[in-house]
Parts: structure tokens; sequence; C-alpha cells
């Protein structure tokens, strides 16, 4: 969460409920809504290392509101973030390890491994089929969204069916 | 009360003899298809998935083993009674080249209905309903080959169901369309299906599969799953960041 | 045909919309088969016209079925009222007399006329100008017996009436009739005078007869009304005629024509089925994948078979229709010269349900395979990948161009399109050259009358000279170089209820240059040769003796040869003139003269006229064939038509093959004029490789196909003759030159044509 508030403080100074809203209003529905606690907390760590800096602008008839803007440590960190190349999503995957270790205990046998699992992800894709019902089509953020979450869910089945063919 | 199933196949072998080897393609089938169902037959290349559809619709002959459809034994037709029965009972689509090149949009619409005996009028009643559904009307007299893939399988799909069929068999409807065209396929697909009818469909698209109330899986030849897919109760509201993290 | 209905609807469907996707083919293929019935049709109106010339003479004469010779005036109201009688021509008055010409007595019949055309019976002024009152020397000559006397509108006509008076008539034109047969084989010769003019050269009624003619509502009626006319007019009925004998002197011993319209017919009726089976074969093949759809539909391999049938069966109908029609005006109208009626409705009927049936047949069997195709659409079929045959790598080793070793690798990819190619190529070229080898036969018969028995050009009779006078004053002749003796008589031949011809020309020893193919020239007294026809006839072969009575006289001859006999079927028995027994051998009826090389028989001819000679000039067969060449002309047109509407069936078919290939070849950087070299190069070697077989085919079948047809029309195997060397080797020329030609099309255009980014 750290590098994204950074990125929409560069374009303004703003206080933490106006980043809220600009992140939802950016990803819409796809994207889990952001806790506004969890935003202060960030926004704290930032500044303790000297990424923002806060100013404290008084209201008539309210308490006074942080405004965050960034320092020039903050634009280097972000800058530093966006040249460098994206790790690719990584196979760290729960289920291979359940495929693989599972049937040594006896516990189950694969092809009900596989099987299960090929439904879940099948009642997954779904779910994901009905957001994109829900889903503002004017919003192309968030529409692709949906469709990167579709296609590594389409590797995901084509991979169990390797799986399936290779291991059963 | 009780209504025979759709589809009813027992011990369902195909053997193909390949260089005076026997080849075996699907070895062993049983399933029940009732009326509504929509089902879908997953399963890697080359696991007889499609030759099992084909047998469904008698495009291909079984080597043994029995296959009902809509409470009468179909195996045991003759490659004529197979067709009769298909133009009443089933409606066909392919992954591609589903319409005659050299006739109309709008003829290969109205053949089916013309080949079930409907007069032209009910023919071109029964198009001209269909193609608006589609939202096709305007291409009616256009050749096929100046349609887009998508067009092509959604006028494949109309005429499939032209005759009301009591089955639609399809084979890789998607299989050779991209995302935006994908979709449009299968919102026809869900509304049909809504509607009644009963369809059993080979697919390697998850978002095909998705939409189907039971999958089968095929592997060599044999049914290796055949449940329901569960409805997911504990995300009543799902993200997409529920499946994919984004990295922070 | 049923009814359509059901299912039926969705067959006509798509029938009609196959047809709008390709009506410039569907076009070709009916103009195809049209082209070919109307070649047969237009071939077997001239064979008709040829061979009997008297049903159109009759025809356009509105001629008399019946004549009645009388001595006085019949009872016209009488004869009207006989059943099945629908006009009378006449009565005319007719009175014989002698032309005098050059010194011979000719007789012949006046017949009375009127100045204007009667409507029945009417000659057919062909030149000159009919008889005119105010011209009263003039008569109109019978064409047939004009043409044996030399005579011509302008001619004098010198008559002499039995009362030995001479009249000067002047020959005003000349016609023809169906009412009465050629000269010589019908005498006395023909001339019709107006009224007055007969009266003026035989004033005496009594010597003169009175002819009737009776037109009938049906030929069949005959019998019954000639019996029904001399009942009715009693005694006075002198003599009847009829149309069968007038028809039956004007046929022509026509086997041999019948023979060859046969073989042309056959060579028409295989080109229309290759003609359809290659264009039905070439669509369906492009359409299995629409077929298996159709099947996926739910269309029984019956519907499809029927279906496929009634397309392609419609458009060969709707040619042989077309074809029918096109034969029909052409003789009509654009033939309107040589040919008088169209051709009866026996032939028109065997030319259109045989073509019918060879449609059919042709069509079925491509709709049969595609009925039987498999009900899933298959993905695009990519042609089997064609290794460098030996062939083309040694093409590469020598550094021919890539462009024909690619076109040479193309040609043979496929084997069975290519065979089918070459056929469609070799099959018509094959035809051609039979009908070319006709053509030398003819020529040959022409340039080498002596092969086919006409070494003597002109054959005299002494008529009133005596034999010897006659023979020195034929000598006489610079140009005459040998003179036969001979003998023409009927033979009894036991077991046999017919005559048969003999002919004794020349001495045994000194025998007339019969054309001997097989066997050897007779030498002795008592040998003979014979026709094919003849030993067909007794059922005999050379070596054996054949016994028969000529005049009563018996006679044992022992036949050693076989001779080329174009006359009578080939039924003669030819053997030297000191054979027969004295009665019949002295004086000799005739003498053959042969001349000298280089003479022209009709001067040679005229010159023995002027000495009071009767001559008669020998008919060469290729004369009557003639009408032959024309139909040969007509059918290597069609034949050739037929092989390029084949050639481009083909080649659309190899370029929906190669469409994908064109891309790679371009891809590789191949020139568009690389690539269209390469398209023609691969249509073009199957052509040649077409052509040759065709050609060599053909040459080697045509002089037995020739012989064949020799031998079963009596003639005797040992005509034909294969065309000659030039001849084959301009037609192979000009086909391959033609199909390059034709195959550019389609190459130019696919050449310049986008690269296809994507297979669909």
């Amino acid at each position: 969460m750290r590098l994204p508030l950074l990125a929409l403080l560069a374009k303004e100074p703003a206080h933490g409920y106006e980043l809220k809203q600009a992140l939802e209003a950016t990803f819409g529905s796809a994207y889990p809504s952001p806790n506004i606690g969890q935003i202060y907390v960030t926004l704290g760590r930032l500044e303790k290392d000297g990424y923002v800096r806060a100013v404290d602008v008084e209201q008539s008839n309210r308490p006074n509101k942080k405004v965050y803007y960034l320092t020039a440590a903050g634009r280097e960190a972000l800058e530093a973030w966006v040249d460098e190349p994206t790790e690719g999503p990584r196979v760290r995957d729960e289920f291979f390890m359940k495929l693989v270790l599972a049937p040594l205990t006896g516990i189950s046998d694969r092809m009900a491994l596989v099987n299960r699992q090929r439904r879940h992800y099948l009642s997954l894709m779904r779910d994901l089929d009905e957001l994109a019902e829900r889903t503002d089509p004017g919003n192309r953020v968030a529409r692709l969204l949906i469709e990167g979450a579709m296609l590594h869910l389409q590797a995901d089945l084509d991979w169990l069916e390797r799986c399936q063919e290779d291991l059963t | 009360m009780t209504q025979p199933p759709v589809v009813k196949v027992t011990g369902l072998v195909k053997i193909y003899q390949t260089g005076g080897l026997p080849v075996p393609a699907v070895r062993g089938v049983d399933l029940v298809v009732e009326a509504g169902e929509f089902v879908a037959i997953m399963g890697p290349s080359g696991s007889g998935k499609s030759t099992f559809v084909h047998m469904l619709g008698g495009l291909e002959t079984r080597t043994s083993g029995e296959i009902w459809l809509d409470g009468k034994r179909a195996d045991t037709l003759s490659e004529s009674a197979w067709a009769v029965l298909r133009r009443q009972k089933v409606g066909f689509v392919f992954q591609f080249l589903n319409l005659v090149t050299n006739m109309t949009v709008a003829d290969n619409v109205e053949l089916p209905a013309l080949l079930g005996g409907a007069s032209p009028r009910q023919a071109r009643e029964r198009r001209e309903y269909l193609l608006s559904e589609l939202g096709l009307e305007e291409r009616a007299a256009a050749a096929p080959g100046r349609l887009s893939g998508g067009e092509q399988q959604r006028v494949a799909l109309a005429r499939a169901l032209a005759n009301h069929p009591r089955l639609l068999l399809a084979d890789e409807p998607t299989g050779n369309l991209d995302s935006r065209n994908t979709r449009d396929v299968l919102k026809l697909l869900g509304k049909v299906h809504r509607q009644g009818q009963t369809i059993v469909l080979v697919t390697h698209d998850a978002r095909v599969a998705s939409m189907a109330d039971r999958v089968v899986s095929i592997l060599d030849g044999q049914i290796v799953d055949d449940a329901p897919i569960a409805r997911a109760p504990r995300r009543p509201v799902g993200t997409a960041g529920d499946i994919v993290e984004l990295h922070g | 045909m049923r009814v359509i209905g059901g299912s039926g609807r969705a067959e006509v469907r798509w029938i009609r919309a196959d047809l709008r996707a390709r009506r410039g083919q569907a076009l070709l293929t009916i103009v195809a088969v049209a082209g070919i019935v109307t070649a047969l049709i237009t071939a077997a109106t001239l064979l008709e016209d040829g061979t009997n010339p008297w049903r159109g003479l009759f025809e356009r004469g509105r001629g008399a079925h019946v004549w009645i010779h009388t001595k006085g005036v019949p009872d016209v109201a009488a004869l009207r009222g006989l059943g099945g009688v629908t006009d009378i021509a006449g009565p005319y008055r007719s009175a014989p007399a002698t032309l005098a010409e050059r010194g011979r007595k000719v007789p012949i019949a006046l017949q009375e006329s009127t100045a204007e055309l009667p409507p029945v019976a009417r000659p057919l002024l062909r030149e000159g100008r009919w008889l005119d009152a105010g011209n009263p020397e003039g008569v109109v000559v019978e064409q047939s017996f004009a043409r044996a006397l030399g005579l011509r509108p302008g001619s004098p006509f010198p008559v002499t009436g039995l009362n030995g008076a001479t009249h000067t008539l002047v020959v005003a034109g000349l016609a023809e009739s169906g009412d009465q047969g050629f000269y010589p084989e019908w005498t006395p010769g023909l001339a019709w005078t107006l009224a007055p003019t007969l009266t003026m050269v035989e004033p005496a009624p009594g010597r003169t007869e009175t002819v009737t003619g009776l037109r009938l509502a049906d030929a069949a009626y005959t019998d019954i009304v000639v019996q029904q006319a001399v009942i009715t007019l009693r005694n006075q009925v002198q003599r009847v005629s009829t149309w069968r004998e007038v028809r039956a002197s004007m046929e022509l011993d026509n086997r041999l024509l019948g023979l060859l319209l046969a073989l042309f017919g056959l060579a028409g009726l295989v080109a229309a089925a290759l003609a359809l089976a290659n264009a039905a074969g070439g669509r369906i093949l492009t359409q299995l994948r629409d077929i298996a759809t159709l099947k996926s539909l739910g269309f029984t391999r019956g519907q499809v078979i029927r279906m496929l049938v009634a397309e392609h069966g419609t458009l060969g109908l709707a040619g042989i229709a077309l074809g029918l029609v096109a034969g029909r005006l052409i003789t009509t109208y654009a033939l309107s010269g040589t040919v008088v009626v169209p051709l009866s409705p026996g032939p028109t009927l065997a030319i259109a349900a045989g073509t019918a049936l060879v449609v059919l047949v042709a069509v079925w069997l491509p709709a049969w395979r595609g009925g039987v195709t498999p009900p899933i659409p298959a993905a695009p079929a990519s042609p089997p990948g064609g290794r460098l045959s030996r062939l083309a790598r040694l093409a590469l080793l020598v550094r021919l161009p890539p462009a024909l070793v690619l076109g040479a690798r193309d040609a043979f990819t496929r084997p069975a399109t290519a065979a089918l190619t070459v056929a469609g190529v070799a099959v018509p070229m094959m035809m051609i050259t039979i009908g070319l080898g006709c053509w030398a036969t003819l020529d040959d018969f022409i340039r080498h009358p002596e092969q086919v028995g006409q070494a003597a050009a002109l054959s005299v009779r002494p008529g009133d000279l005596t034999a010897q006078e006659a023979l020195g004053r034929a000598m006489a002749d610079p140009d005459v170089v040998t003179a036969y003796p001979g003998v023409e008589l009927d033979a009894l031949v036991p077991w046999q209820t017919r005559t048969v011809r003999t002919r004794a020309l020349g001495l045994s020893g000194d025998p007339y240059p019969f054309p001997v193919v097989e066997g050897r020239m007779f030498r002795d007294r008592g040998e003979a040769v014979a026709g094919q026809g003849l030993l067909d006839l007794l059922g005999v072969r050379i070596g054996d003796r054949v016994r028969m009575t000529i005049g009563g006289t018996p006679l044992i001859v022992k036949i050693v040869g076989r001779v080329i006999e174009p006359e009578q079927d080939g039924e003669v028995l030819s053997f030297g003139i000191d054979s027969l027994a004295a009665k019949d051998a002295t004086p000799p009826q005739f003498y053959s003269l042969v001349l000298r090389p280089g003479a022209d028989p009709g001067e040679v001819r005229r010159r023995l006229e002027s000495r009071s000679l009767e001559v008669d000039q020998a008919v060469n067969p290729a004369d009557r064939l003639a009408v032959i060449r024309l139909i040969i002309v007509a059918l290597v047109a069609v034949l050739a038509l037929i092989g390029l509407a084949n050639l481009l069936t083909a080649s659309a078919l190899g370029l929906r093959d190669h469409l994908l290939d064109l891309a790679v070849l371009k891809a590789m950087g191949l020139t568009p004029r690389q690539v269209m070299a390469t398209l023609v190069t691969g249509t073009g070697l199957l052509v040649t490789a077409g052509a040759v077989l065709g050609g060599a085919a053909g040459a080697s079948l045509s002089k037995g196909v020739i012989d064949l047809e020799g031998r079963s029309s009596g003639v005797g195997a040992g005509i034909g003759r294969a065309p000659t060397p030039g001849m084959l080797a301009a037609a192979v020329l000009v086909a391959i030159g033609a199909s390059l030609l034709v195959a550019l099309i389609p190459a130019r255009r696919a050449a310049r044509a986008q690269v296809p980014v994507t297979a669909r």
C-alpha cells in the first residue's frame, strides 16, 4: 500500500480520507476497498521514514486535519519504484503442496484433489463473471483487473489439467 | 410426472481402427443429463470428449454401449434415421465452419426449420426473431464470410436453436474466438439456458465451463469427475483481489 | 418428381443458393452440354439429309405420295374423295420424247406444268428460272438428269417427238423433285414444259398419258389408297408409283456413314459425361465441408445425393434442352441452304435420351461421393506436403529456374487430381486425333482413288456403237492409258434369297488393279477377289470356293484375296472377264478407263462424250462422305471447348489448394511473375502430359477404329490412316498453347492477389 499512496500524493497533497476515496474511484469494486485505519497507519510509517510530511490545517468548526505531501526523499523512492521492473507472479501454490504431499499420507488421492480444486476454480470463475457483470463497463481499469484475474484462473485450470494428466 | 432424461448413456465405447490397430477414444462412459441441465465436458485434448459429443449427436457411430435421447434408444439407428432425429431434437455448434458458405445468413438460419418441414413463412418468422434477439437483423442478407468470428458463432447458435431442439450440443463453441466475442456467445448461451434449454458442451474455456450446472471431466476416454459446480457461500461479494494479489 | 414440401424445401433452398453463388460456372456447364447436343443434332441432321435426300425434297415440295399414270384424264373428284387423300397434283399430261444430244438419243419424259409453281408436288427450282408463258420454248430440267447430260440454263434442248419432228427448246432452269428418283437410277429423264409446248411436241392426244399425284395425310395409308384408286379408276390405270420407290432410288448405301455418326455420337457422349463429371466433381470437392455441415443439421445421405443430382442434373438437362433448340435453329436457319427438313423424331429422341442418361450417370457418381461425406466439418484440410521428387531435385541440380521446379512439384502433389486433369485433357485430345484420322482417311481417298478400287476414273459404255468401236475411240484419247473390259452381273448364291453383284473386269492375265489388302490378286480363270461385305454375307474366308449361278450358268470360283470395296456395302465379287461364260462376257458392257496421272477426269469425259460415247464418272466415296468433314470440324470445336472447360475447373481447384502455399512462396520472396510461372508450370506439365498422351492414343487408335468401321460397314479393313505427323503435332501444340493461355488467367489473378495474412 505504501507506494500507491506515494503515487497519489505525488499528484497533489491530500489527507487520509481523500486518499481512500481516490483509491476506490480508480480501481472500483474489483479491488478490495482499503480500510481507513490501515491508510493512516501506512501514512504514519511513511512520515517516520521521511517520505511524506504532514501539515495541520485548521478547520473552522471541526478538529484540525492532517494534509500530507511528498518530500524529496519520497519522490526519489517513488521514482525508484516506477523505474525498476516488477517481479512476475511466483508459483508458491498451496494446492500444489497438497497435491504432491497428501497422497504420501494416505489421507486423500490426487484425482479427488484435482477434481475438487477444479470445481472450486470454476466456482471462482463464476464469481468473477458475476463481478464483471456488476462492474461499470466504462471503468477500464476495473475491467482489466477482472480480466487479468480470469486469465490467471484459466492458467491455473490448465496447469491443473497438466497435473492430472501427469501425476494421476 | 417423471420425465425421462434428455440424455442417457451407458457403457459407451468408441474404438477407431488406425492402420489395423484398435485405438480406443471413449472407454465406457455413463452419463445422464436431465431436462434443463447445462453440462460442461472438460478434459485435455485427445481425451475423447469431442468424439463423445459427436456420438451423442449421431455424427459418429459407437462401437458399443447405449445412447438414449429423450427416452428413445438412438444408438441402433441408421445414418438416415439419426439425421432425421438430429433435425428434430438436436442442435449442433462446432468450433468453426458452422455455416454453409454459399448461403446467406438468413438462409442458414432458416434451413433447419425448412428441413423440419416448416413452411417458408414460419421459417422466415423464426429466423427474424432469432436474428433480432442476437442483434444481427441487418446482417441477414450477408454471406457468412463477411461476418466476424463471433457473429458467425452467434448465427451458428441461432441456427442450432431454430428448431427448438431438446438438446443443444456444442464442441468448443468459443475455441476460435477472442475474449470479447466469447462474451457475446456466452451471454447468448446463458440466456437460452435460463429459458430451460438443455445443453451439453465441450470446452477448454473456464469462463464457458463456469456457466454450467455440472462439470464432467474426461481423461483417456473415461469420466473421472462428474459433479455440480458449488456456489461459494462464504463470499457473497468477491473481488478480483481475492484471487490475485496486487503486490505492494 | 415428388411434390416439393417438407424437407424438399430445404434442398431447393440450398440448390438455389449454390447456383446463385456460381452463376458463371453453371452457365459454362450448360453451354458445354448444349454445344455437344447441338453438334450431335447438326451432325445427325446433315447425315440424314445427305444419305436420304428424299425426305427433304419431298417435304419441301409437298410431294405426292402416290402417282397414278392413266390413259385419259381420271375422275379427279373421285380420287379426292378417297379416304386419306388431302391434295391432288395435276392431272398433268406427260409425253415420251427423245433428246438428241451430241449424236446420242436419250429418252425423256416431258411433263406438263403451269407457269405458276403448283402448290402440291412442286419442283424445287435450283438454277435459272421457272416456266414462263412469254417464253414457250423454255423447259425446266430435273437437276440430276441435267447434271448427267451437262445441261445448264441456256443450253439448247432439241426434242424429237414420236412423230419424228424435232423442236429446239431451251433449258430455262433446273429443278429438284421428290416425286421422281435421280437419273440414271430413275429413267427416263424428266423435263417440265408448259401445256402448249407439250402439245406442239406431241400433238396426238393418244400418245400422251396423264399423271395424277395424290398427297396423303399419312404415308401409312399408301397401300390402301393405291388399292382404292385402282378400283375407282377401273381399267384406266396404266401404272402406279409410290414414294417408297422414289425414296429407295435416292438412298445411298449409308452403312459407313451411319457407323461414323455412331462413332461421333459416342465421342460426343463421352465428352459430355467428362465435362459434367469434371464440373460436378470439382464443385462437390470444394463443397465437402458445407455438405458435412448440412449433414450435421440433419440432411440424410439420400437427401444430399438427391440434392446434388438434382442440381447438377438440372444443369445438364437444361444444356440438353438448349442444345435441342439450338440444333433445330441452326439446321433451320444457318444451314437452310443444305438442310431441308429438321431431324426426324427418332434420332432426336435418341440423342436427347442418350445424353440425358449420360448426364445422370456422370452426375450421380460425384453426388454419391458427396453423400457419403462424414457429417463432421473437419478443419481446413491442408494439401499433402509434397516432397521434392527425384525429378525436381534433378531439376534443381541442373539449375533450372525455381518457378519451374516448384511448379513441377505442385503438379503431382495430389495424384488423383493430377490424373483427373490429365484425363480431362487427354480424352478430348484423343477424340480430336481420331477425328483428324478420319479427315486424313478422306484425304487419302481423294488423293489415291486407286487404293479404294477406283483406279479407273471413267467408264464408257458402247451405247449405239459396237464394243470395238467404243474401245477404239476411248483409246484414241491421249489421256487414256488403259481400258479394261468389264461386265457387271447379279449372281444367285445358293442358300441366299438375294443376289450379289459380280464384277468381271480385266483379264485374269491382265487384271484390273484392284486394291488387294489380304491374300493376292487373281491370276487364273476361276479365281476371284471379294469385298469384306461379301465374305461376311456368305460366311467364307480367303481360300474358300464359292458356287453361284449367273444367268442360269453355274460358276465356281476360288476367293484368293480381299479388296477394298466401297460399293454395295462391300458385297461384290470381282474376277477376270475370262472367268465368265462367253455368252455373258462378250461383248463387254463397258470399258473402265485408267487415265494418265494428273489428267482431269471431267475434261476427258467431255472429250469422250463429244465422240458420242456414254461416259460415267466414278463417284469417290470421299465425296459422298464430305458431310463428315463438317461434322469433324464441329466436333473438334466442341471437344476443344470441353477440354478447356475441364482445365478451368482443374486450375480453379488447384489454386484453392495452393492459396496457402502461395502466401508462403511470396513470403519466401518469389516475385508475382515467378508465382505465376510456378502456377502455369504446374498446370502446363499436366496439360502437356494429357495432350501428348491423348494425341498418341488417338493416333494409334484412329487407324484401328476407322478400320473397324470399314470392316463392319463391308468396305473392309485397310482404309484407315493415322493423321499426318504434321497435323498431329500442330493439334498437340495448339492444345497446349490454348491450355496455357487458359491457365494463365487464374494464375495471373492469384499472383497479384494479396497474401492472406491468416487462415480463417
